[in-house]
């Protein structure tokens, strides 16, 4: 077995692959040449490449590869029924279905919106429920677009989903998506009159733990842990973290209590914090962090995407990031040290990694 | 017969080609066949606006738009507007 980075960037997908140990890695591309990569991933299920690909001329869409990124295909329908009123803006996360579930994908997009497919991506039909959601009027793009940027499935609940959606916040469906519930208790949204709004916050990335129910978010108000799904949610900075504010987010593959961000500045600089590029890691909940940061550039002024962000399975687990700079970093002992993997590709949009061979 | 030149970035979706040929009555019938029509309108059949289609030479705007008979024209020439990055 090895492993396979997975870089979107703004122009094209790079992947890296390393044996399983990660010293060396080889580096691809650009594939999709021309496209916006803003996220791809390898179906576990079957080894197929997904890449939500945007073109400032072209508009949005979604590319499929089943031989590893030698031949692409597009989606055959994908967009807005007419009487919604909107238009699809661009395509932000894809996410693969349960092992039970082949040929089921799930799309987030903007304006708010979230897509299934049940043909391997070929063709995508808008949530309805979410598409109509009665209180969409008070969602609110955030400076990247309304994006829907993170859905989370529930393994052991097959019609339990998790959602996020910048600046509309974290909504949840316990019937497969024929009904969305905002699920926001406890977190921020100072930008509000009402700072702790029903709905209307700005989370950044949420993410579930692949070994508990447990669900984690970098919100633009601060870093919270959610132990009931979502219902109320606890704020974890302030308690060694150098700022409420970041994008990106990623999780230990077996360990609940560890979790990796990466702060900014919150006001107009929208940098790494103390001019430096540094991951924070918590074994602990949330309830302390530290900074992990040796074999980082140091010093940095570097900008992390919410989807930036990325851990594999293995033992040790390992750590990927990517900065707009161009460079991509990694980690193969779980965040102790990191080394560059990559430099001076295009600015990253989007990092994940999985199992390869 | 009318022939559709595409832009590099359209052609790698479209198997390659950079030359179409194809019958079509108006410029938007023949847009339509192409391989790649989604890509120049979106869901509600808009021509997507950073999309420039040229006719014999001639911005459709400066004719009837997308719409317009072909009329023996000969070429269509598909051109990305886009200012740098």
């Amino acid at each position: 077995m090895g492993v396979l980075l997975l870089a979107g960037t703004r122009k094209g997908l790079f992947l890296l692959e390393a044996a399983d140990e990660r010293r060396d890695w080889s580096l691809r591309g650009p594939l999709l040449e021309g496209w916006e990569v803003f996220h791809a991933i390898v179906d576990g299920r079957d080894g197929t490449l997904l890449a939500c690909t945007n073109s400032p001329v072209y508009g949005p869409t979604v590319h499929r590869s089943s031989d590893r990124g030698e031949t692409w295909e597009r989606a055959d329908e994908l967009g807005l029924p007419d009487d919604s009123g909107l238009t699809l803006e661009r395509t932000w996360h894809v996410e693969p279905g349960r092992a039970g579930e082949p040929g089921r994908l799930w799309l987030g997009g903007a304006p708010g919106v979230l897509f299934r497919s049940d043909d391997g991506g070929a063709t995508w039909t808008p949530n309805e429920a979410l598409l109509r959601h009665e209180t969409r009027d008070r969602w609110n793009p955030g400076a990247g677009g309304m994006c829907c940027h993170s859905i989370q499935l529930d393994p052991d609940r097959p019609e339990r989903l998790h959602i996020a959606i910048s600046a509309a916040g974290h909504f949840r469906s316990d019937d497969g998506g024929e009904s969305w519930r905002p699920a926001n208790k406890g977190t921020a949204a100072d930008f509000m009159p009402d700072p702790y709004p029903e709905l209307g916050q700005c989370v950044h990335k949420l993410l579930r733990s692949p070994v508990s129910e447990r669900l984690w978010q970098q919100n633009h108000c601060g870093v919270y842990r959610s132990d009931d799904a979502g219902d109320s949610w606890t704020r974890l900075d302030g308690n060694g973290l150098p700022s409420d504010f970041g994008f990106p987010l990623a999780l230990h593959p077996r360990d609940a209590d560890t979790a990796f961000v990466v702060p900014m500045g919150g006001g107009d600089d929208r940098l790494t914090t103390n001019a430096r590029l540094g991951v924070y890691r918590t074994a602990d909940g949330g309830e302390s962090w530290t900074l992990s940061s040796a074999g980082l550039p140091d010093p940095a002024y570097a900008v992390v995407l919410r989807e930036c962000l990325a851990s594999d399975a293995l033992d040790p687990f390992g750590v990927y990031l990517g900065t707009q700079s161009g460079s991509l970093f990694g980690s193969a002992d779980e965040g102790a040290t990191w080394s560059e993997l990559a430099r001076q590709l295009p600015p990253v949009l989007s990092v994940e990694v999985a199992a390869w061979s | 017969m009318v022939v559709v030149l595409l832009p590099s970035m359209l052609a790698a979706e479209a198997g390659g080609r950079k030359r179409i040929e194809l019958e079509a009555a108006t410029i938007e019938d023949a847009l339509r066949g192409l391989p790649v029509a989604d890509r120049l309108f979106d869901e509600h059949g808009a021509l997507r606006p950073l999309v420039n289609v040229y006719v014999d030479g001639v911005d459709v705007r400066e004719r009837d738009g997308v719409g317009a008979r072909l009329e023996g024209a000969e070429e269509i020439r598909l051109v990305a507007a886009i200012a740098g990055g």
